[in-house]
Parts: C-alpha cells; sequence; structure tokens
C-alpha cells in the first residue's frame, strides 16, 4: 500500500463514505432551518413584545457562541449535567444531534435574512393587497413572501454555501464526516497509515459541490428575475 | 427551467453516485480457525458479582459501550468492516462476561473524558497508556499490557548492541514526532525522522540506518520469525508504558474488569488472544 496508484481506491471510497455523511448533515439542516427559520423570523418580527424579545435573545445567543461549543453542548450536556445520555453512544445519535445543532444554528441565520427579506419589500405593496381586499394571509403569502423570496436568493446561496463547510465541524463530536475520514489516514486505517494528501483531497469534494450550488443559485436567480419591482 | 432541472439531476446523480460507492461489497469471511467467541467459550470464568450504579446503568442498557479509534492490533477493522484486534476482542469478552453486549464506538481521542463522563460512552478501551493525566480523570484499571520504546537491530547484532551506551554508535531511524524520536533525542542517538514506524524497518532492511526506535507492541508484531522482517529483532526497553482500561470515575467496573482480568490471566484465555494479534510478548503476567 505504498504508492499512490494502490492507496486511491482505498482512500476513495473512505472519503466517498465520508462524503455522503456531510451530504446527509447538509441536507437535514436544510430541510429544518429553512421553514424553521421562517418561524423564527415571525416570532421576532411579532408586535407581541415578550413573544419577540425572547425570539431575539434565544437569537443573541446561538449567532452569538460557536457553533462548535453548542455541538458540543447538545450533544455531551444530556449526559454530563442532566445524567440522561438521550443521544446514545452510536452513530446515529451522534448524527441526530449534529443534525439538531445545526438546524438551530442555521435556522436563526436564516431568519434574519427572512426578516430582512420581508421588510425590504416595499409597504406600497401590502397596501396595494389591502385595497384590493386580499386578507392578511393573502398578502403575505402572495405579495410579501413572493417578493422576499426573490430578494433573499443571493444571502442565503452564500449562507448555504458556508453550510457546505460547516459541516465539517461535526467532527467534534466524533461523527465521521470526510474531513474525519481524510485524517484517519494520517494516523492509519485501512493499511494506510502517515498519508497526508486524503486529507487535502477532501478539499476537492467541497470545491466540486460548492460549485454545483452556485450553478443552481445563479439558475434560481435567473428563474426569478421577472420580478421588477 | 431545463437548466436548473438539469443542475438538480446533476446534483442528485452525484449524491446517488456516492451513495453507491460507499455501500461495500461484503466479501466471504476468510477461513480462519479463531474466532473470539469459540476462545471464550472454552475457557471457564468464574461468573460476575458486581454491584452498583455504573454497573446497573450499563445491565439496564443491555450493552457496553466502549470508546475507541482506529489502531492496529488493538482496535481495527477486518475486511468486513467488524472491529477486531486484541483489545476488541478481550472487550467482547468482558462484556459477555457481565452478560451483556458491546458495542464500538469511534471517538475523538482528545474528548475521551467528555464521552465517558457524557455517558455516550462506557470505557475507553484502546491501548490506552496510564498516564497521571488519565488517572486523575478516569477509574483505570490495573495494567494489562506493557509498552515501551525498544530498540530494533538486526538479529544477528543483538548480542552487541543490548545496552543504550553501545547503541549510541549506531545511526537510527525514528517516526517524525513520535515518542520514539523524542527519546532517541533524550537518549543523545544520531537519528533521521522517516515518515511512520513502518517506514523506518524499511531502512534497516534497505541498509540505510543501522536501527530504528519503535513501540514494543508493534514490534512484536512486526519483527522476528513468521513475520517480513524475520532477520530483525529488538533489544533494549528505553522507557515503559502501561496499557489500562478506563471507566467513569469511580465505577465499580473498573475492579470487575481487574477480576475478569486476574481470571483470564489465569486460565490462559488472554494468552490465546494475544497471540491471535501477535502482542503476547507484552502482557503483564
Amino acid at each position: 500500500m505504498n504508492s499512490f496508484i494502490e492507496q486511491f481506491p482505498v482512500v476513495f471510497s473512505a472519503l466517498n463514505v465520508g462524503f455522503l455523511q456531510t451530504l446527509k448533515l447538509f441536507a437535514v439542516t436544510l430541510i429544518g432551518a429553512i421553514p424553521l427559520g421562517l418561524i423564527i423570523a415571525m416570532g421576532s418580527m411579532s408586535k407581541f413584545k415578550p413573544l419577540s424579545k425572547a425570539v431575539k435573545t434565544v437569537v443573541w445567543i446561538v449567532r452569538g457562541s460557536p457553533l462548535m461549543i453548542q455541538l458540543l453542548i447538545i450533544y455531551y450536556f444530556p449526559g454530563l449535567v442532566f445524567n440522561n445520555p438521550v443521544w446514545g453512544g452510536g452513530e446515529r445519535g451522534r448524527f441526530f444531534a449534529a443534525c439538531v445543532a445545526f438546524v438551530i444554528n442555521y435556522a436563526c441565520y436564516f431568519s434574519e435574512i427572512y426578516r430582512g427579506g420581508i421588510e425590504g419589500v416595499p409597504i406600497g405593496q401590502h397596501e396595494a393587497g389591502i385595497v384590493l381586499g386580499m386578507s392578511k394571509g393573502q398578502i403575505f403569502f402572495k405579495v410579501t413572501l413572493l417578493q422576499m423570496i426573490k430578494r433573499i436568493v443571493p444571502p442565503m446561496s452564500n449562507e448555504i454555501i458556508t453550510l457546505v463547510k460547516d459541516t465539517s465541524l461535526a467532527r467534534i463530536i466524533a461523527l465521521q464526516e470526510i474531513i474525519w475520514a481524510g485524517q484517519a489516514f494520517l494516523k492509519g486505517s485501512q493499511g494506510i497509515s502517515g498519508q497526508i494528501w486524503p486529507l487535502f483531497f477532501t478539499g476537492v469534494y467541497y470545491l466540486i459541490f460548492s460549485g454545483l450550488l452556485t450553478i443552481l443559485f445563479s439558475g434560481i436567480e435567473k428563474k426569478l428575475s421577472y420580478f421588477k419591482i | 427551467m431545463k437548466k436548473i432541472l438539469a443542475v438538480i439531476m446533476a446534483v442528485v446523480l452525484v449524491t446517488v453516485c456516492f451513495a453507491a460507492c460507499g455501500t461495500k461489497n461484503n466479501e466471504v469471511n476468510k477461513e480462519t480457525t479463531y474466532s473470539i467467541a469459540d476462545a471464550y467459550a472454552a475457557v471457564k470464568f468464574e461468573p460476575a458479582e458486581i454491584s452498583g450504579d455504573d454497573y446497573d446503568y450499563i445491565k439496564s442498557n443491555g450493552k457496553l459501550i466502549v470508546g475507541i479509534t482506529d489502531f492496529e492490533p488493538m482496535d481495527y477493522k477486518d475486511e468486513n468492516g467488524n472491529w477486531i484486534g486484541f483489545d476488541a476482542d478481550m472487550a467482547y469478552a468482558f462484556a459477555k462476561w457481565l452478560g451483556i453486549d458491546v458495542e464500538f464506538v469511534e471517538i475523538d481521542w482528545d474528548n475521551k473524558v467528555l464521552e465517558l463522563d457524557g455517558k455516550s460512552i462506557d470505557c475507553v478501551w484502546n491501548g490506552m497508556t496510564l498516564t497521571d493525566e488519565v488517572k486523575s480523570a478516569m477509574e483505570c484499571s490495573n495494567a494489562y499490557c506493557n509498552n515501551a520504546q525498544v530498540v530494533i537491530v538486526k538479529a544477528a547484532d543483538a548480542d552487541k548492541y543490548n545496552t543504550v551506551e553501545a547503541c549510541k554508535e549506531l545511526t537510527f531511524a525514528v517516526e517524525a514526532g513520535s515518542a520514539g524520536e523524542e527519546i532517541a533525542t533524550e537518549n543523545g542517538f544520531k537519528a533521521t525522522a522517516v515518515k511512520d514506524q513502518a517506514t523506518t524497518l524499511m531502512e534497516i532492511k534497505s541498509g540505510t540506518c543501522d536501527a530504528a526506535v519503535i513501540d514494543k507492541l508493534m514490534a512484536a508484531a512486526m519483527v522476528g520469525e513468521g513475520t517480513n522482517y524475520a532477520d530483525l529483532t529488538y533489544t533494549v526497553d528505553l522507557n515503559s508504558e502501561e496499557y489500562g482500561v478506563g471507566f467513569r470515575k469511580g465505577s465499580e467496573l473498573a475492579d470487575a474488569f481487574n477480576n475478569f482480568l486476574k481470571q483470564a490471566t489465569d486460565n490462559g484465555f488472554i494468552e490465546v488472544v494475544a497471540e491471535q494479534y501477535g502482542v503476547q510478548a507484552s502482557l503483564i503476567k
């Protein structure tokens, strides 16, 4: 197992397994955080002061502390502090804990993007809705939300590409994502030891994946360009 | 629209491809005479009599969760992805003896105390050197294995180089950043750092260096008769380290393990497992 040619298939398949875990975490985070972020945004814009204050405090805590600490707290605190390790020690539990931490963290960031998007829609659009006799719900979903979506595509794509790379933080709770898989060959795994290149090779995966996302988002932007306001 | 669809399809395709690559084919298991289940069944142990909170806790879980890293020959995966190794097999037997299952979890070695206290694992069992830090943070078992940094030389010259003084005239190969490198420097050896322990052996074989400093456990498995390096042997122990198992602070399982270890030593079980992984020379008897 000394030549690159021999090592490559072994490393490649190990990195693929790791990257699959990265993709799973990425997908679950988006599916959870996109709707949750909207709920948080509504909360922070609520006219009921105690609710908006409470939500804003949560957003401040989540955005103001490192995601790595949040991962450690969510995974280890139930066992350390409450003596009840709800996640269990297995791979599945670690993955769920990572998902919860990422969904909460990203929902808070998304909520601020949504808020900016919603508040950026001119008040005239809202008034026009009232004049046309639309209900509050209709105005929100058919006028405000629709126009907000177009406005938030560039900041959201920024945040989502950051998410691709942030998934690597989950290795702190021993979630075996792609960086973990690459690092394993530094110490020795599957007969390959002391190899540095697999760790750096993981960068290629991130680059390709974020490249695909960039293309996807510029496509979406073009698709939404018919809103001329 | 078509373009977006194409991009989405591409992403899905790549994902599916990775998923497909990820699943390993289950190869047919090689014929081996050794199996840890058979080895355990072949010897007799006195039943475990333990009482305490930690024991009740793992008993109610029905499994002992063992925190490990990928570390041959202690814990590593066979071609079917099952954890094997000297530590893995002993952990299997210990759990059997407790009447529960065993589960192996790969952890970040730096977080081992957090994992233990957070109860995501029940013990750390991975060729762990019993240092003062480890002993203060965990309930450690008695040592079950010796490790040391040893000098590797050609078997023909072994008699000449059996003291540290004599070794000083040799040129050494050591692993960069290893305990071996550190101790070679401390002893004033002329050492060249190479990429890993396996490479140090290649250096001696090819004649570019006279000797090497590596882990004794690894030496036992890799040099001497019946190995690829039959003409090499190990002579001087430059230091001594001991391996133990770490349980949660205050856990009665450490005592239970000590009892198990004593029985396994007396009835020869540990010897059988150690021979399978080539670490018999390091056992504490």
